[in-house]
């Protein structure tokens, strides 16, 4: 009994030591760990920047951005010092060999608070083998005006035909949280492998929310505030379900794009993918009322990528005529595989159509930027919340720029009339999937220039003269995140404030309801005037377009 | 002490062992017949993960991917046991050197049998059952087969004995610390058992043994061979593919003609030698990961792609598997090669960065990441320089060719970019039998003495157009052995299917045997197979 009893001791005082011994070492760990932040007495000055991932070099920024914490890339050095100094106040950061600077974000906030409107400066300093050096600093200039706080995006990998684990998030620009909306397939099972689509949110809340989800349990998902709705957009004169969405500013209503998407693979291109359209239509979708109806449709006209100018009374939209491309006579069943022949002759311009907010019909559809004629081709309009500008992105041919290296970003000034470049945004990799931040003074991109291949956010300031800055990657907490992360982010989309919905009240309306189906209101869609306009010289039946028996 | 000697459930105590009255002479003699049976168990499943199934474990790693970084594991540890497996797959790193990994499998296997015993407090009579779990794990191993690794969690592998070592051991811990219950040895002789309680035991690891391997000899012999032949991949050990695959010639599997078609790309000899194994293609047990039979496409299409010089396609098959199962240190490599020989250098630095933090990467990462930015280093890589010869002239679009890409590209190759593209053009068309479109490619090799596969396939074109041998030679050395092979065969071509295996042997390595009777499950459908309709689509 005396032996059993000891044992029982032992067993005790062995488990509390252990946990002691655990806790010196984690301490031990914890305050060995820090960097030394100390700037060096001793040091030389060399002429060239630092080579920093990502690049925040002359950048301008928000003051309600999280820390950009960042990593200098210099295998010589075996340690780094940061200094930022602006308005009086100073910030000092130390990194190991591996040069990861992670800025404390109180400090950091207190630093952007006091540097409003002005200039930061950094310097970095490394320590190599010969001594320690400090590169030429670098200015981060701080923006008077924040950045909505949150970006929600689709986590993904790049492009490609099969999906399996994808997810919607939403990240807090002031700090790294990031949480999901809504993920999908955690646990792989066949019979429930779903798609989820782009999303989008009405005037920059999140009040009402949009997306679509493709495959097993599809249907398009409707929120306002924290509750889900799945309906079933889907009609036999409809192409396919809505696929890109705009909320109508004023109003409760929906403009969804409907597409018959197909995409093929490069066997030799630097642009490895091309997503096409074979066929595209407008849809207006009240969801109060579940009731659906055609906008414009047409089968030689490939109208997509629908966005409301902010007083709701201009649906800007971007529009190929495909009769430059294909003969519509011969049968729809090879129409995509004739169209994917001529993929790098499929142009779009950018068009509008005035909406009527009282009776909520449409008038004539007018062009806006007529790119077709300079051999280019425009996607994803966003007008800014002041109305002046329309931002779009040019590329060469198609519509998925996303996949296009020529893509860059444009502005239509609807003031002035003219139309440029944001030069300084641009790079030579894909720029696109643009948003305005609420207040116009920034965009949010998406952008494959740090990999041609792995699209991040980029943030850019907007300034008053209607020229946009150097933008600068989404900051993170790891700045190899970028780096090590092996999904995209798409469709990025700012809100005022977080997502209402829980991911749990998403799946059950995903997963347990399967959406009642839209009422179609037959005879709404317009006349397209540019139906008229045929390159072919055949003035095509204009009521053909109406007849809801027309086959696909 | 005759009491006890009588009765077997009380453990003796070394005390009482050393007062046995048996005399020196007997106790001798009784040791001498006790076996340590725990040692014993831990070298036979170390000899049967390091050296039997090493390959296959070493394949499993390679299929799976583990770095220290949660948030780049987030895909597994976001799944139900994901910490298990997040363990399991880390300890799969191991299997890097099948020694190394068979020593922790041959660890957690006899250490868990020995706590089954010891937790269970079996007594020596009914010691054996203690090995019956290990054993029985290793017959679910060897019964799974390329399905575990193939699309599946290979967290599992050796999670799921870590995870039961653990369990076992907290039992034990906490029944040592309320009884007095001795512990059976485990490294030396087990005294506390009679010979024949310990001949008991080696019986059964004896016949266990013998059955998991006996039954993947039987059912699933061609487990070790792809292995083995994938692992010669990676190594490009172009040598030892060719002489595993001819010594088990008469095996047939896609996996193993794919990763023989590409040594014989790389040595030269896709125009003599593809015959040389039988290409009937049994059926495999394998399974994706929706749970459907299928022939392992994904297996050998990114690396078929890849040594064909389709290198944006192999990418895109990379990825195409990234999305349903997650990075693997395979996919990762593969990509890695394929962004370096396009030149795409910052997505190929990406992969690299990815692949550092993976254990035993280094050499691999130090090896490829020396070509960023070097396209001359790229170019004078034997590998790559071999696959630069057969890489596209222009673009077009996959879906424009039959699958898989690799063959369905080459079917339909009208300009390359050297002989070496020539010939793998002219060996599709041979092997998928299309004679037309290889007649529509020999001008080029006019004037010369053909390949002996070659040569044999434009005899054999000599019904279809006249004329068609003119301006070869040596076509006449091959002419008197089609005459006799015709003669030979003309008994067996009423029932192909049924003599093929038959004559296989006879006619081993000789083209107009396989244009008769290779291959006859072939049909014009897409010899892929992985039908994903349903996830699939524009993302």
């Amino acid at each position: 009994m005396h032996t059993y009893i000891m044992k029982k001791h032992i067993i005790v005082r062995s488990i509390i030591a252990l946990g002691i011994l655990l806790g010196i070492i984690r301490l031990a760990l914890i305050f060995a760990g820090k960097p030394d932040a100390a700037i060096p007495a001793k040091y030389e000055t060399v002429d060239n920047l630092a080579a920093l991932y990502p690049d925040y070099t002359d950048v301008t920024i928000p003051p309600n951005i999280a820390p950009l914490n960042f990593q200098v890339c210099d295998s010589d050095a075996t340690a780094f010092v940061c200094r930022m100094e602006g308005q009086g106040q100073e910030l000092t950061v130390g990194a190991r060999a591996d040069g990861i600077i992670r800025v404390d974000t109180i400090a950091w906030r207190a630093l952007l608070q006091q540097s409003k409107g002005h200039d930061i400066t950094v310097s970095i300093y490394a320590k190599k083998p010969a001594g320690w050096v400090m590169f030429k600093p670098y200015h981060l200039y701080v923006a008077q005006e924040d950045i909505d706080p949150y970006l929600s995006y689709r986590l993904i990998e790049p492009g490609y035909e099969l999906y399996r684990q994808l997810g919607l998030y939403q990240r807090n620009l002031t700090n790294f949280t990031e949480k999901p909306i809504y993920e999908n397939n955690r646990e792989y099972e066949d019979g429930h492998n779903h798609c989820i689509n782009c999303h989008n949110y009405r005037n920059y809340s999140t009040e009402d929310m949009v997306f679509h989800v493709r495959s097993n349990h599809g249907g398009t998902i409707v929120i306002h505030n924290d509750r889900a709705t799945k309906v079933q957009i889907k009609d036999s004169t409809i192409i396919t379900a809505g696929v890109y969405p705009a909320w109508h500013p004023k109003q409760r209503l929906v403009a969804f794009s409907t597409n018959k998407t197909g995409q093929t693979f490069h066997i030799y291109h630097p642009e490895k993918i091309e997503v096409m359209d074979e066929a595209s239509d407008l849809l207006l979708y009240d969801p109060d009322k579940n009731q659906v109806s055609h906008i414009l449709r047409s089968k030689a006209l490939l109208e997509t990528f629908p966005n409301w100018s902010p007083d709701g009374n201009w649906l800007y939209f971007t529009q190929a005529d495909i009769r430059r491309n294909v003969d519509l006579s011969e049968p729809d069943s090879t129409l995509g595989m004739r169209l994917v022949f001529d993929y790098d002759n499929v142009r779009y311009d950018l068009w509008r159509i005035p909406f009527n907010q009282q009776d909520r019909s449409f008038g004539q559809p007018e062009k806006v930027v007529d790119a077709v004629k300079d051999g280019k081709s425009i996607t994803l309009p966003r007008v800014s919340p002041d109305g002046r500008y329309v931002l779009y992105t040019l590329g060469d041919y198609g519509q998925f720029h996303i996949w296009h290296k020529s893509s860059d970003l444009w502005v239509k000034d609807l003031e002035r009339d003219s139309c440029y470049a944001l030069q300084q945004a641009n790079s030579t990799d894909v720029d696109s999937y643009h948003i305005w931040s609420s207040n116009g003074r920034w965009i949010v991109f998406s952008s494959r220039r740090m990999d041609g291949n792995y699209s991040r956010p980029f943030i850019a300031y907007f300034d008053e003269h209607g020229q946009a800055r150097k933008a600068f990657c989404l900051p993170q907490e790891d700045p190899e995140q970028n780096l090590l992360l092996l999904k995209s982010y798409n469709v990025p989309e700012l809100t005022r404030d977080a997502v209402r919905v829980s991911p749990r009240e998403l799946r059950r309306c995903i997963y347990d309801t399967e959406g009642e189906r839209a009422e179609y209101l037959p005879g709404h869609e317009v006349r397209n005037p540019a139906m008229a306009d045929a390159v072919s010289g055949a003035t095509p039946d204009a009521t053909s377009g109406a007849s809801p028996q027309r086959p696909r | 002490m005759s009491k006890q000697k009588n009765n077997p459930k009380k453990a003796p105590t070394p005390n009482v062992r050393e007062a046995r009255p048996e005399g020196k002479e007997g106790v001798v003699q009784r040791r001498a017949l006790l076996l340590p049976v725990i040692p014993l168990f831990f070298l036979a499943v170390w000899l049967w993960s390091a050296v039997y199934f090493g390959h296959v474990f070493r394949i499993c790693r390679e299929y799976s991917f583990w770095v220290k970084n949660p948030s780049e594991m987030q895909f597994v540890l976001s799944r139900s046991f994901g910490s298990l497996w997040y363990v399991g797959r880390m300890l799969l790193q191991l299997f890097r050197y099948p020694w190394l990994g068979g020593l922790l499998m041959a660890f957690l296997l006899s250490m868990g049998s020995w706590l089954m015993g010891y937790a269970m407090r079996l007594r020596p009579r009914w010691r054996w059952i203690q090995y019956a779990p290990a054993l029985a794990y290793m017959a679910v191993l060897t019964y799974h087969g390329l399905d575990i690794f193939f699309e599946a969690e290979t967290g599992r592998i050796l999670g799921i004995p870590f995870l039961t070592v653990l369990v076992l051991s907290i039992w034990a811990v906490i029944i040592r610390s309320f009884s007095r219950k001795p512990a059976p040895a485990i490294v030396g002789i087990p005294r506390d058992e009679s010979p024949w309680q310990n001949r008991v035991q080696i019986l059964v690891l004896a016949v266990g043994m013998m059955c998991v391997v006996g039954y993947n000899e039987w059912r699933r012999a061609e487990v070790r061979v792809v292995c083995r032949l994938m692992d010669a991949q990676y190594e490009q050990d172009w040598e030892t593919i060719q002489r595993v695959a001819r010594d088990n010639a008469d095996m047939s599997n896609r996996p193993m003609a794919a990763y023989y078609a590409m040594a014989l790309v790389h040595t030269d000899q896709v125009a003599t030698r593809v015959y040389d194994i039988r290409l009937d293609y049994d059926t495999l047990h394998i399974h994706g990961m929706d749970w459907h039979s299928n022939n392992a496409s994904a297996m050998y299409i990114p690396e078929g792609s890849y040594h064909a010089g389709l290198l944006q396609t192999s990418y895109h098959q990379c990825m195409e598997q990234m999305v349903m199962t997650g990075p693997t240190v395979r996919l990762l490599q593969l990509m890695t090669k394929c962004a370096l020989m396009r030149s795409e250098w910052e997505l190929a630095r990406k992969y690299l960065r990815v692949l550092r933090d993976v254990p035993f990467e280094g050499s691999f990462c130090q090896r490829y990441g020396a070509m960023l930015n070097k396209p001359d280093l790229v170019n004078a890589d034997a590998e790559m320089a071999k696959i630069r010869l057969t890489e596209p002239i222009h673009d077009s679009f996959e879906n424009q060719y039959q699958q898989p890409t690799f063959m369905g590209y080459n079917l339909a190759l009208v300009e390359g970019r050297s002989m070496n593209a020539l010939y793998n053009s002219l060996a599709v068309c041979l092997y998928t039998k299309v004679m037309p479109d290889f007649m529509a490619r020999l001008n080029p090799i006019r004037g010369t003495t053909p390949p002996d596969n070659f040569a044999d396939g434009i005899l054999l074109c000599r019904n279809k157009q006249e004329g068609i041998e003119k301006g070869f030679t040596g076509l006449n050395l091959r002419e008197p052995r089609l005459q006799a092979y015709m003669k030979t065969i003309q008994p067996y071509l009423k029932d192909r299917p049924r003599y093929a295996r038959e004559l296989f042997p006879r006619f081993k390595g000789y083209y107009p045997y396989y244009y008769f009777f290779g291959n006859l499950k072939a049909t014009r459908k897409s010899q892929t197979g992985s039908n994903r309709s349903s996830s699939s689509g524009v993302n």
